[in-house]
Order: C-alpha cells, then structure tokens, then sequence
C-alpha cells in the first residue's frame, strides 16, 4: 500500500474540455472492453497528440484545464493512466469521471489554474495530495489547491477499489468463496473491472 | 478542490435542503455540508438484468462467495424479459443462479416487477425519504417519490461487497416552476427544454452532479407521471438526482422522514420557469438535451414509434396517449410499440380498454420492461430508419442499428407522429 500521496513526475500540458472518447482515448477500446493496460497505453491522448505515448514516462503528469475527461463515462484511459503511476492536475473534471479515475487507482487534484501557477509542457513538478501543495521544480514557483478528502486518499493508497474490495475481503471473511463450491455461473462470461457508462 | 472531507462541528440546527436532509440520515450525522466525500448506508441496492452477471464474476474474482446486505439488495429483470437469443435465456438463468448464491430475496424476474424505475414507485418499494443507491443512472426517477437514488454504475460491486461506496454531497439547484403547460405540451417538453438550457449555458449555471429540486406554484399541476417525465427528461445531462420540494401526488407520506428543503435553506442557484411558454417539443437524435420545436421538425417520415421506457411508462402517459388514437389508425408504414412500465398498468390498461385502443389503432403492446431503449432487445430500429420515442435516450445504437435516427418526445407527440406518420405537432392531433 502506498504511504506517501506526493509525487513528482514531467508534465504533459493540455487545455480545457478534453473529452474522454477520442480525446483521451478512442471511443473503440471503451466498445471493444479493452482494459489491458498493456494494449491501451500505445493510445493514450492519441486523438490530440499523436506522439504522446512515444514521449510519456512511468509517473508523468497529465496537467490540464476546466472539464478534463468530460463526455461519456469510459474508463479505458484512466487504466492507462494508472498503469503508467501518472497523476492528473487539473482545474476540474466531472464528478462521473473523477469516480472512474479514483476507483482506478490514478490520483487527481482539481482546482488548479494557469494563472495561479504556470506549468509548461516539459516542466517537472512536485504535488503533494494530502496537502494541496503544488511545486513547479523547473520554473522555481509554488501555489496550492484544496487537499484531496482523506476518502479518496485511502482509495489511492490502496491502488484504487479494487485494493480496498481485496483488504475487505481479507477483514470479513464470512463473505469468501467457499473452495469446493457449485459453480453459480453456466459459462465462462468475459468481464472487465470497470465497464462504460450504466444506462 | 470541490469536494472535500467530512465536517462534523456544524451547528445542528441550520436550514437543510432535501439532500442534505437524506444524505445526512443516511450518514447517521445532524448534517453534511455540499462537497464533502462521505459513505452513506443506502436502505436498498437495486441492479438491473444487464449487471448482474458482471457483478458477479468480478466479486468472484476478488474471491467474494457472499455480498454485505443481501437483504437490502433488489435485483429486477427489465432490459431483457423476453429472450430473443440463446445467451438471454442463459444470463437469465445465472442471475436466478446468483440470486440464490447471493441470498437476495428481493428478486424481480421476468414478468414480476417491470420497469425497475417505475415499479418501485407504484409498489411503495421506494418511499418518500429514503435514500438508495442503484446501478442505473435513471433512478433519478425515484425523485418523483421524494426518495434520493445515487447512481453508482459499475462500482455497484463496491456496494454489494461492503455496503456503502465513497459519495460526494451533491450541491442543489433550485428551479421554480410557475404557471401551468398549455394544451399539447408535456413535462418531457419542459424537460427537453431545461437540459438544452443548461447544456448551452443559457442560465450560465453548472449542472454536472447537481441536484435539481423542482419547486414554486408550478408544481402543483403536475401528477406523479408528470413527475417521472420531468426527472427522467434531465438526467442524461449529467445532473446528480432530480427532486420536488413539495409532497408526491398520490404517495402517502405517512410516517415518511423528512424529505423537504427548508425554506431557507441554500441552494447553490435558483432560476425561475414558466410552465405557460412551453411549446411541444423533440429531443433530435443524440441525446435529450438537443431540444428543438415541433413545428420545426414537423413532416420528417418515421418507420418506428414506442411509448413506454422508464421515461413515460405509467398509467397516465398511457391514457392521454390513446385519448388521441381512440378510434384512428396508425399510418401504414409505422410500427408502432406500447410498453406498459408494470405489470400492474398492463392488467389496469387491459381491463379499462385502453389496450383496445391502441390495439385496434394498430399498435402492438410489449411486456412490462425498458422495451426497445435497452439497445433494441425488443422492437429494434433498422439502418436508416427513424424512431419517435419515450424512451430515456436517443444516442446513436440505443435501438439497436447504430444508422438510425431517434427523436424523443411526450407520449402525446409520438401518438400524433404514429398517426400521421411523420413527425407531427400533437395540438394539431387534439383539436381534430
């Protein structure tokens, strides 16, 4: 489980209104149920900077402007993201979306503007989660936005839902598979953590 | 950031909206502040027949043999009910399979509940006041009732294996209604409206995750369909719930807690609405916020016609609809689909001859269900064709052929559209 929530990672700038199909990836993995990180990282942000998976690096951050990921709720990107142990910085980002990139593991802070502290394409920074401190190492300049809830902290150091769902298990254990038990299903369905949006 | 953590020291006597009111409750605290991340016990889980199976295999995965609450969970069977396809009649049999692993009684298969967003209203499952999470984005419906339903969507399986999943405090804006819709119009008119409205920034008010509490004299026209409509109408733009600051029509609030705003209490923002300037309108294919007139559109040939869906499946939409249609014929050309949301409205349309209206009009009546906006399991649309619906949505492929067209509309638009079979104006239709 992770104890620290600061990072510090190279920046990837974008600007407002990024949608999540064919912005930050392409509406075909989320169709397809993709979910290998593995498949999905060659794409990511393919849509609007075509050289972004040839430039990005474990523990990047994606900075970006008011309404990152808005559109449809597909995951497939922020599997991607999380893959990769990036972190997002952003102005703000729907609340449906914000859900999918906790419960995947990727840690996010919102309410960030360029005015209150500028940060170039290339540029190394320093968040820290728990704080809201925000430290722009390349250009020597600091500024910070509310802390992330102690909640979705918790969530982001267990690795996301799925970590947390493991440590419940391991805590009520009246709720395990028994071995030996009938199969429930009748055929071997293909699932994926976390599907699309529920209609 | 927007959100933010638990704050317990504030005084217990400020004035609370309805939210506040439910989510503190179902929190066990005096208060909850908008913005702050809690984990709320909701008093009922409901998935429907499309993630069950899914939920399934994942919990298994984790290990799980066993979920929380079983006796909170509700499982209802309404985007397929009647298997058209091997693998419907085997995810129907594993879901009676899971149901019995997972000991959930509260288990609304095939032909028993109905459409899960509109039998729980009319069975009394759903009470003024509670609070409850659903997979599906669409109990916002259950604001109708007064009852707060979050949607949770897939991580539905963090709240069968623990009971409860980390929740901001919606803010809350308020819309008040005044004056009454002219003849010919309709909630989901008012709705089409409100959701273009906020899409294009016309009040330049954020929507995203926002409760929208209906209230002013306004409300007082409206039944409880009216009600469904209007919740329904709204929701795909992204809001958190939609509620009614006054007492649900037709509903005892006997006993009910407390699921009214306090007269001073704080809303984020308040906008004003008259009901008298609705014209009928179409949500054009893409989704409900892409409001248009009638008359606009008027004369566009459809193939494919439904009442029904989660949107307007109650009784009401049902009898204003064949008010129309009594003793006409659908166009030829049309087809033409009724899906009463409930058993219940079934047998009650069946036994006061309102089935025979539409019947003898030519339209064809559908089980108990979403009908053809669960994809197109039931009725679906063919390449290039046009559909004029109830249903929640209009995206691209929601009735199956991805190269079809959808317009959305009131249950009296589509019946006038059936009619002439084209899009039509339903005042036209009513005054003939």
């Amino acid at each position: 489980m992770l104890q620290s929530l600061k990072k510090t990672g190279r920046c990837h700038v974008f600007g407002d209104s990024i949608p999540l199909d064919e912005g930050v990836m392409a509406f075909s993995f989320a169709i397809g149920r993709i979910t290998d990180p593995a498949v999905l990282i060659p794409h990511l942000f393919e849509g609007i900077d075509p050289s972004f998976a040839s430039r990005v690096k474990p523990g990047d951050f994606v900075v970006a402007g008011q309404d990152f990921c808005c559109g449809k709720p597909h995951f497939q990107g922020f599997i991607a993201m999380a893959a990769l142990n990036m972190g997002v910085l952003c102005g703000s980002m729907p609340r449906t979306s914000l859900r999918g990139a906790i419960s995947n593991g990727l840690p996010v802070l919102t309410g960030w503007s360029p005015e209150s502290l500028p940060i170039a394409d290339g540029d190394e920074i320093e968040v820290d989660m728990e704080t809201g401190m925000i430290r722009n190492i390349t250009q020597k300049t600091s500024a910070s936005v509310d802390p992330m809830p102690l909640i979705l902290q918790d969530i982001i150091r267990h690795g996301g839902v799925g970590g947390q769902l493991k440590v419940w298990l391991d805590q009520h254990p009246q709720l395990q598979l028994q071995p030996g038990a009938a199969p429930v299903l009748q055929q071997d369905i293909p699932i994926k953590w976390m599907k699309g949006s529920a209609s | 950031m927007g959100i933010s953590d638990q704050k317990d020291s504030l005084p217990k006597a400020r004035a609370m909206t309805a939210t506040q009111k439910m989510f503190a409750r179902a929190c066990n605290r005096d208060w909850v502040t908008p913005g702050e991340v809690v984990y709320p016990n909701p008093e009922l889980l409901i998935i429907h027949d499309g993630f069950v199976e899914t939920a399934y295999k994942e919990l298994s995965g984790l290990g799980y043999g066993r979920i929380t609450s079983p006796e909170k969970v509700v499982f209802v069977t309404d985007h397929e009910v009647s298997y058209s396809t091997p693998r419907a009649v085997e995810r129907g049999r594993n879901i009676r399979s899971i149901a019995n692993a997972w000991d959930v009684e509260q288990f609304f298969d095939v032909g028993r509940g109905g459409q899960g967003h509109i039998f729980p209203i009319e069975s009394g499952l759903v009470r003024p006041g509670m609070f409850l999470m659903c997979y599906d984005m669409h109990c916002t419906n259950f604001g109708a009732v007064g009852a707060l339903a979050m949607a949770v969507g897939p991580e539905v399986t963090s709240v069968l294996a623990t009971g409860t999943i980390w929740t901001e405090v919606p803010h809350t804006v308020s819309i008040r209604l005044k004056g009454q819709l002219p003849k010919g119009s309709h909630p989901r008119d008012v709705g089409f409206m409100l959701a273009h409205g906020f899409a294009t920034g016309r009040w330049n008010l954020k929507h995203d995750y926002r409760v929208i509490e209906f209230g002013g004299p306004g409300l007082a026209g409206l039944q409880l369909s009216d009600r469904v409509a209007l919740c329904n109408s709204v929701t795909e733009m992204g809001v958190a719930n939609v509620l009614f600051n006054g007492p649900p029509p037709g509903i005892s609030v006997d006993g009910a807690p407390d699921f009214l705003s306090d007269p001073d209490a704080t809303y984020e923002a308040t906008i004003d609405f008259d009901l008298c300037d609705i014209q009928p309108q179409l949500a054009l294919p893409g989704g409900p916020d892409r409001a248009a007139s009638v008359v606009d559109h008027v004369g566009r040939p459809v193939n494919h016609a439904v009442i029904g869906s989660c949107g307007s499946g109650m009784y009401q939409d049902f009898v204003d609809a064949a008010e129309m249609m009594r003793g006409r014929r659908v166009a030829d050309g049309v087809r033409m689909f009724v899906v009463p949301g409930t058993p219940a409205t079934a047998k009650r349309l069946a036994n006061e001859g309102i089935s025979q209206v539409f019947i003898d009009a030519g339209a064809m009546i559908l089980p108990s269900g979403c009908g053809p906006c669960a994809g197109g399991n039931m009725g679906p649309l063919g390449p290039g064709e046009v559909s004029i619906a109830t249903a929640a949505t209009n995206h691209s492929g929601r009735f199956g052929a991805k190269e079809a067209e959808i317009y959305l509309g009131s249950p009296l638009t589509v019946a006038a559209s059936a009619l002439s079979g084209c899009l039509a104006d339903p005042r036209q239709s009513l005054s003939q």
